[in-house]
């Protein structure tokens, strides 16, 4: 048994280049915006959890404790880009459990200071000493998605072009301009079909969520939302021949997440969706249901993915906007689905909203589509 | 057919997974006789059911393209643009750069040979590696 867990806070520190801010810098500007801004005491808050990819050990305490978070039980949590994400999960557990009424889970990454081209990925893994790169990875699974639906580039394109569109609007984004189908197709080629804006910027940032028991949510002051469903699962390790334009993953997340929550993918009136790559959208939003296997990019070009369309995806901007601080963006997504439907998402408003939510993978190891993921989804009744 | 490939000497990428005749490369592959996994590298023990009735077992030379992409942005060593893809053989599927300056359209069929696949300061970087074979020239 288990009991419901409400999101009664958010707080995102903007995302962008912040070369000289420390990762424990930008966790603390979130941590400390969301404790003004949920009223929210130090000494209410039973545990935390903090994600980050490169943010080093004990991050979690080194944020936590510059706001009076200090001898509860504090976890530092890795799981690539649903980190985030993983650390929201855990947050959840530990209030559905009854364990704890009052967690805070955040996430962190300063990825500046890698310098420019793609992430460095440092695992011992027999892709990447071929030459394998984050870009390659999603650039292949488009080749194939547009060999076997007889798609073009300019599905891709549209992604990109109705995503940055939706970031315009968003204060929190690392790009705030729109760009056109011609801007996208003439951005530099990093692995082909791709092209430069086709990919998500590496960006810093930060973003702090507050979870807790009915009890704690009534006696803060902000509207709180419920955590209808918490999902994380692990790739499934094969060698063998397999689906590329099917993220498995995703699929067996997300029915997790419908099962959990009694929802299913009709119900959602928005979802901010994992698009680390123009494709990423195509191949999650079918693995999540809410295109047809083949027609996801159909569904873009028709507009159903738009702010007033059938199903808002990513209409803060996703992460070709918002930029992937890798750590902060799972729990950057349930932020903004928070304010959806706590109705404070200003010009990003989706009408009506009341049902989000939140696909988050990530981890480029060889064997599996990723190494993790994790899906929310978030309830206003 | 395998008797006169052996393991690469002087240093490759994967040097303990495949063997050359100095032309061709063949996988070393493990396959799970409890579950029918195939798995690259080879492994003890079965990542699927974790059984350990599994044998050691190469492959074939001859794979075919699933998917495949030009690399223009990637780790110095690789002197981009390069060309990946992922490539089917007999059973398993494997990331190996490709001799080529284009990505090959899915379905392509391929030959897995020994090749310099970039450098370093110690110089040129071997690894398997996949070439396509054009009509006419499959052996």
């Amino acid at each position: 048994m288990s009991r419901d867990v409400f999101i009664a806070g958010a707080a995102i520190q903007p995302f962008g280049k912040h070369r000289g801010t420390a990762t424990e810098e930008l966790g603390y500007l979130a941590v400390s915006r969301l404790m003004a801004t949920a009223g929210l005491e130090a000494g209410l808050v039973d545990i935390g959890f903090g994600g980050s990819v490169y943010g080093g050990s004990l991050l979690a305490q080194r944020v936590l404790q510059r706001v009076g978070i200090s001898g509860q039980p504090v976890f530092t949590v890795e799981n690539a880009c649903a980190s985030g994400a993983s650390a929201v999960n855990l947050a959840w557990q530990a209030v559905a459990s009854g364990s704890v009424d009052c967690a805070i889970a955040f996430g962190a990454e300063n990825l500046s200071s890698f310098g420019g081209g793609t992430l460095p990925l440092t695992t011992n893994d027999i892709e990447i000493a071929q030459g394998m790169v984050m870009p390659a990875a999603y650039a292949m699974r488009a080749q194939r998605y547009l060999h076997d639906w007889g798609a073009d580039v300019e599905s891709l394109t549209n992604v990109s072009v109705k995503n940055r569109r939706n970031g315009a609007d968003n204060p929190r984004a690392h790009f705030q301009k729109e760009v056109t189908s011609e801007d996208v197709e003439n951005s530099r080629p990093v692995a082909d079909p791709l092209r430069l804006l086709h990919c998500c910027p590496n960006s810093d940032g930060a973003a702090a969520v507050v979870l807790c028991s009915e009890q704690v949510a009534a006696r803060l002051p902000g509207p709180h939302v419920r955590v209808a469903a918490s999902v994380v699962r692990s790739g499934r390790f094969s060698t063998g021949y397999r689906d590329m334009t099917w993220p498995e993953i995703t699929e067996r997340a997300a029915g997790a997440a419908y099962a959990q929550s009694g929802f299913g993918p009709d119900d959602l009136d928005l979802v901010e969706l994992h698009d680390a790559f123009a494709i990423a959208e195509l191949l999650h939003a079918e693995a999540l249901g809410i295109a047809d296997r083949g027609k996801a990019h159909a569904a873009v070009a028709n507009g159903e993915f738009d702010r007033d369309g059938r199903v808002a995806v990513s209409p803060s901007g996703g992460l070709l906007s918002r930029g992937h601080p890798v750590g902060a963006t799972g729990v950057a997504q349930i932020c903004e689905s928070y304010w959806q439907l706590t109705k404070q998402a200003g010009a990003l408003q989706v009408s009506d909203a009341r049902i989000a939510l939140t696909h988050v993978t990530g981890g480029g190891i060889f064997g599996v589509d990723n190494g993790a993921c994790a899906v929310h989804i978030l309830s206003n009744r | 057919m395998t008797n006169s490939f052996a393991p690469p000497t002087g240093g490759a990428v994967g040097a303990e997974n495949f063997l050359t005749d100095g032309v061709r490369a063949v996988l070393r592959v493990t396959r799970c006789h409890n579950c029918a996994g195939m798995w690259f590298p080879p492994r003890d023990q079965c990542s699927t059911c974790a059984s350990r009735d599994v044998t050691e077992e190469l492959t074939s030379s001859s794979g075919i393209a699933y998917a495949s992409s030009v690399v223009r942005i990637g780790p110095p060593r690789f002197q981009a643009p390069y060309v990946l893809a992922y490539v089917d053989i007999d059973g398993v599927r494997v990331l190996a750069h490709v001799d080529s300056s284009e990505a090959l359209p899915p379905g392509t069929p391929v030959e897995l040979r020994l090749a310099t696949i970039g450098a370093d300061e110690d110089g040129p970087v071997l690894s398997y590696a996949v070439a396509p074979i054009m009509k006419g020239e499959a052996r």
